[in-house]
C-alpha cells in the first residue's frame, strides 16, 4: 500500500509542492517528487537528504528537517527567477506571435524573454520595438525599450497582448512622423558632425557651417517645425552675423516649410551639403592629432582670430598649452598662445 | 593617443604630396621611427647629393618635437660630427620655437632650406662656422667634398656609401680636423692616419685639377 502524501512548503513567499511516496510505509525509501524550482534549489544537497530520511522517525519530522535545509540553502544559494516557465506561458506566446505575424519577429532570446518586434511606418522607415515579457505574462505589462525620441509608455487597455502593444507602437511612430521628416532632410542634405551615427531617438544635431563653425540644433520631437533652440560653435566673428541673423528674421519662420529651408531662410546661409563639398573641406579637424575624432571627442575649440579659425580639441589643446611654458594658468583660465597664428587664445582647464 | 592619429595623417600626407626635394617612410612599420631623404639643394654645394635623416617620432608627439638627424655626414655650421642639426624648431619653448602646428613635413623643408641657408650666428660646429664666414669659396669646396665623398646620388661614384657606423662619423671627424689644423693629425690613430694621408692626397689633387 502507498501512503501518498501532498505537503506544501512554504519559504520566502515562495510555495512549493511536494510528492513524498512511501512505498513501505517506511521513510528510509520514502521517494520524493516535487517541482522543478525546488529540485533546483536542492540540486547537490541529495546526501543531506537521504541522511535526514534516515534519521527522521515521522514524517511530520523530516517536513520540518526539510523546512530547515530549503531555508539554509535559499539563503546560500539564489532565489532566482526561473529560467523556465510553465507551458502555458509559451503556448500563449506562439498564439499571441502568430497574432502580430511571425514575420515582425526580428530576434528572440533563448530564454523568449526579450523580443524584438520590427515595424515599418508609413514613410517606409524601419523601427524596432524590444519587449521584456515578465514572467507572469500576460497578466503583468512587459517593458519596453524603443528608439523613440520621447519614452513609450504602454497603455494596457484591458489587455497585455503583444498585437496590442505592437498597434499602439504603430500608432506612436505616427505621431513622430513630421519629427522624422525633418531629422532625414537634415540629415541627407547637411553634414552632421554629431551624433555620428543618428539614432532614431536622438534630437541633437550638429551641423557644419563654413569656416570650422558649426550649429548645434535641439528638436521638439512633437512640434518639429517650431524653431529649435540653437548653439553656434566656432570663432565669434563667423557666429555672431549667424545670431544677429537669427534674432532678425525670427518673424519669417513658416510653420508650414520644413525645418532645413526654415533654417537656411532665418540664418541666410545655404549649408555646406554632402552634395557640393566634401567633409574634408569643412576642415573640422583638430590642428593637433590631426583627427576629427579622438576618443569619442569632437573639436570643440577654434581660435578666435578671422584669419585662422583653426579648430582643437578640448584635451589636445589643454595638453599643449600645458607643456607650452610660456603660457600660464590662473583662475582655471588658461592663457597661450595658438598654435597655428600665434594670436593669445584662452579656454577653461579641463576639471580632471 | 595624439601620436597614433596624427601619425597615420602625416604619413598619407608624406606619400600622396611629400614636400619639395623630401622623401620620407617608416622605418620597421612602426610610427615610432621614420627614415628620410633630403636631395641636396641646386646652387649649393649640396647639389647632386642625397643625404639620409633618422627620425625619431616620441611618445608625446607632437606634444614634443621629434628627433631628426643626418645619417649622412654634412659639411655644415649647423650640423654636428654626430648628425645632430641646431634648428629653433627642433627644441621645445622657451628656448626653440616647436609647436604642434608645425609637422614632419614642414621640418624637412626647414632642413632642406637650413642646407641651402646656413645659421652661421648660431653654430655647433664654430671651426665650419668661421671658415664659412671668412672663407665661403673653402667652405664651399670642403662641402661640396664631402657630399661628393658621403653623399653621391645612386647614378654616381658607389664605392663611397654613405657611412654607416659611429666609428666612422668619429673617422670623418678626425679627417675635417686634419683639414683645418694639421697637428692634430698626431693624435688621431694609425688607421685614421693612414686614411687621413689617402684624403690629403686626393685633396691635394684635387686642388691641383680646380
Amino acid at each position: 500500500m502507498h501512503l501518498l502524501n501532498k505537503v506544501t512548503t512554504v519559504f520566502q513567499g515562495q510555495e512549493f509542492y511536494i510528492a513524498i511516496e512511501l512505498p513501505n510505509r517506511s521513510l528510509q525509501q520514502a521517494k520524493i517528487c516535487c517541482d522543478w524550482r525546488l529540485k533546483s534549489l536542492l540540486t547537490g544537497y541529495e546526501h543531506l537528504l537521504e541522511q535526514r530520511l534516515q534519521q527522521s522517525t515521522t514524517l511530520a519530522g523530516f517536513m520540518e528537517e526539510l523546512k530547515t535545509i530549503v531555508e539554509r540553502v535559499g539563503q546560500d544559494g539564489d532565489m532566482s527567477p526561473a529560467s523556465v516557465a510553465s507551458p502555458r506561458f509559451y503556448s500563449h506566446l506562439l498564439e499571441e506571435l502568430a497574432e502580430v505575424g511571425w514575420e515582425r519577429l526580428s530576434f528572440i532570446d533563448a530564454n523568449f524573454r526579450w523580443l524584438h518586434l520590427e515595424a515599418k511606418d508609413s514613410c517606409d522607415r524601419r523601427h524596432v520595438l524590444k519587449i521584456h515579457l515578465h514572467e507572469q505574462h500576460p497578466e503583468v505589462a512587459p517593458d519596453c525599450v524603443t528608439e523613440l525620441p520621447l519614452p513609450f509608455h504602454f497603455i494596457s487597455t484591458g489587455s497585455n497582448s503583444l498585437k496590442n502593444l505592437f498597434s499602439q507602437f504603430k500608432q506612436c511612430l505616427e505621431q513622430y512622423k513630421e519629427f522624422w521628416d525633418a531629422m532625414d532632410e537634415i540629415d541627407s542634405s547637411t553634414w552632421v558632425l554629431e551624433p555620428e551615427k543618428p539614432t532614431r531617438s536622438a534630437t541633437v544635431r550638429r551641423i557644419a557651417l563654413v569656416n570650422n563653425a558649426s550649429l548645434q540644433i535641439e528638436v521638439n520631437p512633437v512640434q518639429p517645425t517650431v524653431l529649435p533652440k540653437c548653439t553656434f560653435l566656432g570663432a565669434d566673428h563667423v557666429t555672431s552675423p549667424l545670431k544677429g541673423n537669427l534674432c532678425k528674421n525670427l518673424h519669417h519662420w513658416r510653420s508650414a516649410v520644413s525645418l532645413l529651408d526654415n533654417l537656411q531662410n532665418v540664418l541666410e546661409v545655404t549649408f555646406p551639403s554632402p552634395a557640393n563639398t566634401k567633409k574634408e573641406d569643412l576642415s573640422v579637424e583638430c590642428g593637433i592629432c590631426y583627427a576629427y575624432r579622438l576618443a569619442g571627442c569632437v573639436p570643440e575649440l577654434t581660435c578666435d582670430d578671422s584669419r585662422c579659425c583653426q579648430t582643437y580639441h578640448r584635451d589636445c589643446l589643454y595638453e599643449w598649452l600645458r607643456s607650452d611654458p610660456t603660457s600660464r594658468l590662473s583662475f582655471n583660465m588658461v592663457f597661450g598662445e595658438c598654435p597655428y597664428c600665434s594670436k593669445p587664445i584662452t579656454m577653461k582647464a579641463p576639471n580632471k | 593617443m595624439q601620436r597614433t592619429a596624427r601619425m597615420k595623417r602625416e604619413l598619407q600626407q608624406l606619400e600622396q604630396s611629400p614636400p619639395h626635394g623630401v622623401s620620407c617612410w617608416m622605418k620597421n612599420d612602426s610610427i615610432e621611427q621614420l627614415e628620410a631623404q633630403i636631395v641636396g639643394p641646386t646652387g649649393t654645394p649640396y647639389e647632386g647629393g642625397i643625404f639620409q635623416l633618422e627620425i625619431d617620432v616620441p611618445e608625446r608627439y607632437p606634444f614634443e618635437p621629434p628627433k631628426i638627424r643626418f645619417v649622412t655626414p654634412v659639411y655644415h655650421p649647423n650640423i654636428d660630427n654626430a648628425g645632430r642639426i641646431c634648428l629653433d624648431s627642433l627644441k621645445m619653448p622657451p628656448k626653440g620655437a616647436w609647436k604642434p602646428a608645425l609637422n614632419i613635413s614642414t621640418l624637412l623643408t626647414s632642413i632642406h632650406l637650413l642646407l641651402s641657408e646656413a645659421n652661421p650666428d648660431d653654430p655647433l660646429m664654430t671651426d665650419i662656422a668661421t671658415e664659412f664666414q671668412s672663407n665661403r669659396q673653402l667652405f664651399e669646396k670642403h662641402a661640396r667634398e664631402w657630399t661628393d665623398k658621403y653623399a653621391p646620388s645612386q647614378s654616381q661614384d658607389k664605392e663611397n656609401q654613405p657611412p654607416k657606423e659611429k666609428t666612422e662619423i668619429n673617422d670623418k671627424a678626425s679627417t675635417s680636423d686634419n683639414i683645418f689644423t694639421s697637428n692634430k693629425a698626431s693624435t688621431s690613430n694609425e688607421m685614421s692616419g693612414k686614411h687621413t694621408h689617402a684624403e690629403q692626397q686626393t685633396h691635394a689633387k684635387k686642388i691641383k685639377l680646380g
